[in-house]
């Protein structure tokens, strides 16, 4: 059924990489192909696959384990606040904040989690930043 | 001749003390890695390519750092196979058959010790294989017209699909949608954006970093969300720590024969270091297994997948090397490390990087030593690292992959589309799509559409071209028997067996 649903799926956006395509213009090509042909060419390859997918679904696949939707989002949702809050926040903060909450979600206790958080964080912003000069923010929000 | 004094030019560049600090830094990590369930060789390359990128590496020392920790992988996959009967890497699965059985025997020593020697032997010949082939292939590719690229690429996508398992559609849609992400972005031949929507962070197109640490890295973090991370259940080092002659005796053919066979199957493009194993532990099984022993913990059958998944793993890199065609997903990144420097892979490489291209080879064979050296005295030290929780080992992921991917452009917006790429990720992983073939296709679609372009203005649009000489008809003619020959295989058995129910 999984199957199912993902190539439908697929095979929708597929139709919108063809339209995007088709309706792309190109004021001129050195090449008899062009940038359209190629693109083309997959999503009807896609296309195809997602028609056999649909056809002849994998039973097995796709078993999503529903307990855990609650931790699974909690994660991503850590993860896209990290990206968002990265370059503001600056890399120290928001990297110990991230870890206290994976951690958290990862099972561990508040005492090992904030010990991870201060080590890493202030480990490798010394490590990257200072010694191996990848310069890392220091929060916009401060400087 | 011209070989031995390129591969010592190889080795004055691999004994540079920087080199060689990143090569043990790289085994030792790599091995870190390669023992944690659920990590493998794709994900340690994918999160130290970013890193030896923003720290500016040179192109040769990043490929050293990149092949150590793909090596050490290989290395460390046997250890928790051994111990925990979970396989470290997917390579390791056929590794655990023997060897948790001779561990719960009170010989787990004995395992690790035989099955490190196999990996160093399988690493050696297969090494020493890579120095007699790639240049006479890189020699014969430089023939190669844009036509014939063309064609080596389909068969390339071809065997992938039809390798990995019954599922050649979700392999090759998997290879499709890793294409349609390197489509994103302005098209260098006329300078119209494709498929960006309006968005100017796209223009550019997706960053190779971006979707390998969001495929690799973060869906890998999602994952291990659903593991019980068995720290306790590691079986304890006593007894012998080494094998004695007798064992090393018995089980040295099979690591020969494991080792050749591991390499035949590495060159070959799609089948990797899992492949190579199961063939090697089945084929030693037949060959060898006259008492009935394999299965409860015969030192070859620890010997032969380990022999063999280190052979294949450095037999991948000589298509990657020599036609510029990866043989794996992990050499798929690695190639990708190779553009991010401006390189172009392929067969001109030898001639224009042979301080690449031998440096890298040189430092294979130093990076086997360090290997074998490090993974004999050190492995109680290895062992112990099982028992790292998953709450510390995330969060350490997380923040190494964000280092690395905003080290590069200092991108907001890299990080969020990477954590986006690791979801998308995650659910194909979890639809049972194989990840390998998306990393290929994102590596593979603009050399392939480049070489189809290139053919077709030759030709003035006349498509023959693709099909006009004898070798890149042979390619179309093996892929299309590739792809259709487990349909017919299908069909032949289901009438056979239709014939003995009606009989």
């Amino acid at each position: 059924m999984t199957d199912r649903i993902f190539a439908t799926t697929w095979l929708a956006v597929c139709i919108v990489i063809a339209a995007e395509m088709w309706r792309l213009s190109v004021p001129f090509s050195y090449d008899p192909v062009g940038p359209k042909a190629f693109p083309l060419l997959l999503a009807a390859l896609m296309a195809l696959c997602c028609l056999i997918l649909i056809a002849r679904p994998d039973d097995g696949a796709g078993r999503f384990n529903l307990a855990l939707l609650g931790k699974g989002s909690a994660l991503i949702g850590v993860l896209l606040a990290y990206a968002a809050l990265f370059a503001t926040l600056g890399f120290p903060l928001a990297t110990a904040l991230m870890i206290v909450a994976v951690s958290r979600i990862f099972g561990g206790t508040w005492k090992m989690s904030t010990i991870t958080a201060v080590a890493v964080a202030v480990g490798s912003f010394l490590v990257f930043d200072r010694l191996l000069e990848v310069s890392l923010p220091l929060g916009r929000l401060w400087t | 001749m011209e070989n031995i004094s390129n591969l010592l030019a190889g080795f004055q560049v691999a004994i540079q003390p920087l080199n060689l600090l990143l090569a043990s830094f790289g085994c030792f990590i790599g091995t870190v890695l390669g023992l944690l369930p659920g990590l493998g060789p794709i994900n340690g390359v994918a999160i130290f390519l970013p890193l030896a990128f923003a720290l500016h590496l040179p192109p040769e020392s990043a490929l050293i750092l990149l092949a150590s920790v793909y090596m050490g992988c290989e290395y460390g996959g046997r250890i928790s196979a051994i111990l925990l009967n979970v396989p470290g890497d997917a390579g390791a699965v056929m590794t655990t058959v023997d060897g948790h059985p001779l561990a719960l025997k009170g010989k787990a020593g004995i395992a690790l010790s035989i099955s490190a020697v196999s990996s160093f032997v399988g690493a050696l010949i297969s090494t020493i294989g890579i120095v007699l082939f790639a240049p006479i292939l890189s020699n014969w590719a430089l023939s190669f017209g844009p036509a014939e690229y063309f064609a080596l690429m389909v068969f390339a996508v071809a065997t992938l699909g039809a390798m990995l398992g019954g599922k050649p559609a979700k392999a090759l849609l998997g290879c499709f949608i890793g294409m349609s992400l390197a489509l994103i972005g302005i098209d260098s031949g006329t300078g119209v954006y494709r498929l960006t929507f309006g968005n100017l962070h796209l223009s550019d197109g997706i960053q190779f970093i971006v979707v390998v640490i969001g495929l690799f890295a973060i869906s890998e973090m999602l994952v291990m969300l659903e593991q019980t991370h068995a720290g306790q259940g590691a079986v304890r080092l006593t007894g012998r720590l080494l094998f004695n002659a007798r064992e090393l005796a018995s089980s040295a053919f099979t690591m020969l024969r494991s080792a050749f066979l591991g390499f035949g199957i590495g060159i070959l493009p799609g089948a990797g270091a899992t492949v190579a194993s199961a063939i090697a532990y089945t084929t030693e099984k037949r060959i060898s297994d006259t008492e009935g022993t394999f299965g409860d913990g015969d030192v070859r059958g620890v010997a032969a997948p380990e022999a063999a998944n280190n052979a294949s793993a450095c037999g991948s890199f000589i298509p990657m090397l020599t036609l510029g065609v990866p043989g794996s997903g992990t050499t798929a990144v690695m190639l990708g490390a190779l553009t991010l420097y401006n390189i172009t892979p392929g067969p001109l490489l030898f001639e224009t990087k042979p301080d690449v291209v031998w440096g890298l080879i040189a430092s294979l064979f130093i990076a086997n030593v360090l290997l074998v050296v490090m993974n004999l005295p050190l492995v109680g030290l290895f062992s112990r690292l099982l028992s790292i929780p998953n709450a510390v080992l995330v969060p350490l992921i997380a923040t190494i992959s964000f280092i690395g991917v905003y080290g590069i452009h200092s991108s907001t917006f890299d990080l969020v589309l990477m954590v986006v790429l690791g979801v998308f990720g995650y659910i194909l992983r979890k639809l049972d799509f194989p990840t390998g073939p998306i990393i290929l296709g994102f590596v593979l679609a603009e050399l392939m559409e480049r070489n189809l372009r290139r053919a077709l203005s030759i030709s003035d649009g006349d498509i023959g071209i693709l099909f006009a000489s004898p070798l890149s008809l042979t390619l179309w003619v093996l892929a299309a028997i590739v792809l259709l020959l487990p349909v017919i295989w299908r069909v032949l058995k289901r009438n056979e067996e239709a014939r003995t129910e009606d009989i």
